[in-house]
């Protein structure tokens, strides 16, 4: 075992906090044959499978990632994420049909989905964060309707009037609002991002795109001309690679941008948060390796039909923990979380209707 | 039932972080003993009904889960617990089974195209008569409305063109063994639309000036589109259409449903592409209805691809559409194709 194995608290509290790295154990081969068959099974039951599969692949990503070789393990049963998903179909095929019906209706529809929509993502964070452990200690979530209404429907609206002016800050609130209040063994997340690195993350990604698009458009007019002097290649040719081109340039400008984005707000929201007294997390993700990561995951995928999907997610899942360390002080090894203790593990009485996760995927 | 001898892992009590390096005992009764291995003591002893077994997944090790929330994890990834019913390690057998792999790979994409080109279509026709009348009236009304508020407006056509038009489609409602008693002809002046007609599933009919100005010089082309999108109707082409498309929207959500932005657009287009594929099947459809009434009427299928072949001309940039690629990511089938169908009837 390793040196963490430890049944004598006392002398734990004495410990210097120590480093570690996060660990994604996960091999792409194996995970084919589990996707490929759960697929296969999925299909055939017409859908119904898919619970359990979904159950079966969260629990091979979670028991693959570990922090000091211990797991993270996921809790929910097939029959909740079961559930959930008829519910979420039954809701989703109602609003299909209905927007259908009458257009008009379904500008009604899509307003109450948007005060609906807050409710679900509240729901939805809880019962994943309450279904995650890590040497057997829980995280929860404590966010409520009204905070998720405020960040993620009423601050994206009226950033709107601001001509998104205020949209970075609005998203820092949104990562704040999530990570502060998701709670491990108990303890609260404490986060202290700052407004300042979201203006300058969004202001780069903002360029490149513009970047990007001022290039291929200099390339584009440079390329007519020349086509127009020598007089080479017919119209609808060029009308067709033209829309494929700018298909293209605009993927990749958005690919590009979302990677700057994500790897600069990933790293300094690590960075600003910690579980305090457990633990401080570092990100040190770059650029060009989750760019390339990306897009040869996409060119895989491509290739190949989809069947490369499960090797792309789980080179995917072994980047992210690669970039990902961390900083343990001693007082993970004693930790008791008293509310969980109580309740039976196996859980059969206290699953009511609603304690499940509204969603299809 | 099997005894299980000494299993090195880690035990943790109920939501307590602090690991113990541990042994697990099965005895004959199947009840559970776990010792702690620096001092011996017991750390916890259970009977049959209070734990639990975890999932067998590939790859990973298999817990014990006690009744009161605590965990025995073996060290040894590999190890199984021979007391554990074999019939729950199907799924992990399956899934690390070369051959099911490869059947797994063959079957999967052959019953997902059949269900989704087959099955699916077969149950949304079936899924349409149960959809009341009402309904249908309901979805015409509100999407003519909408449409009349937006993008229509009053017809400038002349009496007698206006006359034309409306003398073969009180024909063609006489002469015809048609389902639909709701059927409602209509002329409009629309920018939006060109040179088009469309049918709602009430039995709403509506053709646009320039459409008409299009074919004035060939009424039989005229009563071609307008039986096409008789064809609509009687298809019940809009509910099978929603139909199928929540169908395909939901088999592709559930089936590879991932917040992965990169698999989203892939599986975005994809359904596009399918929601597009049942367009053109539904429009081969109206086609054939339109051609083979025009036979009923005594006019002949030529009719229709003349109808195609003005469109066609009016719209020259879509004449180098007609092209091998383009060809999925259209709503309706080639003209061509559609032109040489009426043709090779007609001989």
């Amino acid at each position: 075992m390793e040196n963490s194995v430890s049944n004598d608290a006392a002398s734990a509290e004495n410990k210097p906090q120590r480093a570690s790295k996060v660990v994604f154990s996960g091999q792409g081969g194996e995970f084919f044959g589990i996707w490929i068959v759960n697929l296969l099974l999925s299909i055939v039951t017409l859908g119904i499978y898919s619970a359990w599969a979904t159950v079966r692949t969260r629990q091979y990503f979670y028991g693959h990632t570990q922090i000091e070789k211990q797991p993270f393990r996921y809790l929910a049963s097939p029959i909740q994420i079961l559930k959930g998903r008829i519910i979420a179909i039954v809701i989703f095929a109602l609003f299909f049909a209905i927007s259908y019906l009458s257009p008009v209706m379904a500008v009604v529809l899509a307003i109450l989905f948007m005060f609906v929509s807050p409710w679900l993502v509240v729901q939805s964070l809880k019962f994943n964060l309450r279904m995650t452990s890590y040497r057997n200690v829980r995280f929860a979530f404590h966010g409520d309707y009204l905070g998720a209404f405020k960040y993620f429907i009423l601050l994206p609206i009226l950033s709107v009037f601001t001509l998104y002016l205020a949209l970075p800050w609005a998203l820092k609130k949104i990562d704040h609002y999530i990570c502060s209040n998701t709670s491990f063994g108990g303890k609260k997340m404490q986060v202290t991002t700052d407004t300042s690195s979201y203006y300058i993350a969004a202001l780069v990604a903002a360029a490149i795109v513009f970047g990007v698009m001022t290039v291929v458009a200099i390339i584009g007019v440079v390329l007519g001309i020349l086509m127009a002097v020598t007089d080479s290649g017919n119209a609808s040719a060029a009308a067709l690679m033209t829309s494929v081109a700018v298909f293209v340039a605009y993927f990749f400008a958005f690919t590009l941008s979302g990677a700057i984005y994500h790897c600069m707000i990933r790293n300094h929201l690590f960075e600003r948060t910690e579980l305090p007294g457990i633990a401080k997390f570092k990100s040190k993700m770059e650029v060009l390796p989750f760019l390339m990561l990306t897009l040869t995951n996409l060119v895989a995928i491509v290739l190949t039909l989809g069947l490369a999907y499960p090797w792309a997610k789980v080179r995917k899942a072994r980047y992210l923990a690669s970039v990902t360390s961390l900083i343990i002080y001693p007082q993970i090894d004693t930790l008791v979380d008293e509310q969980q203790s109580e309740n039976s593990a196996f859980g059969e009485e206290a699953a009511g209707l609603f304690d499940v996760d509204v969603s299809i995927a | 039932m099997n005894t299980v001898a000494n299993v090195t892992g880690q035990y943790q009590h109920a939501g307590s972080s602090t690991l113990y390096a541990a042994v697990a005992v099965i005895n004959d009764q199947q009840q559970l003993q776990i010792c702690c291995q620096q001092s011996g003591d017991v750390l916890s002893e259970s009977a049959a009904a209070d734990y639990r077994y975890g999932t067998i997944i590939p790859g990973l090790p298999v817990e014990l889960r006690l009744r009161d929330g605590a965990v025995f994890l073996p060290d040894d990834a590999h190890f199984r617990w021979p007391s554990q019913a074999r019939s729950s390690g199907w799924a992990a057998r399956l899934e690390s089974h070369k051959l099911s792999i490869v059947a797994a790979v063959l079957l999967s994409p052959l019953l997902l195209w059949w269900i989704i080109f087959d099955l699916m279509p077969i149950m949304a026709s079936a899924a349409v008569p149960l959809v009341p009348d009402s309904v249908k009236q309901q979805m015409g009304k509100q999407t003519f409305y909408t449409l009349q508020k937006t993008t229509l407006k009053p017809t400038e056509l002349s009496a007698s063109a206006q006359a034309t038009v409306h003398y073969h489609w009180q024909m063609a409602l006489q002469k015809l063994p048609l389902t639909n008693k709701n059927y409602q002809l209509h002329l409009y002046k629309s920018d939006f639309f060109g040179a088009n007609a469309f049918a709602l599933p009430d039995g709403t009919v509506v053709m646009t000036d320039d459409l008409v100005i299009l074919l004035q010089n060939n009424p039989d082309a005229i009563l071609a589109v307008l039986l096409h999108e008789m064809g609509h109707v009687e298809g019940q082409h809009s509910v099978r259409m929603v139909a199928q498309s929540l169908g395909a929207t939901l088999v592709i959500g559930i089936l590879f449903g991932s917040p992965d932005g990169v698999a989203d657009l892939l599986l975005g287009s994809g359904t596009a592409l399918l929601q597009n594929a049942f367009s053109r099947d539904m429009e081969r459809e109206a086609d054939n209805f339109s051609l083979t009434q025009l036979q009923v009427l005594g006019k002949s299928p030529k009719a229709f691809a003349d109808a195609m072949s003005a469109l066609l001309e009016a719209s020259s940039a879509d004449a180098s559409t007609s092209n091998q690629l383009l060809k999925y990511l259209s709503t309706h089938p080639d003209t061509a194709e559609r032109i040489k169908l009426a043709t090779d009837l007609q001989q």
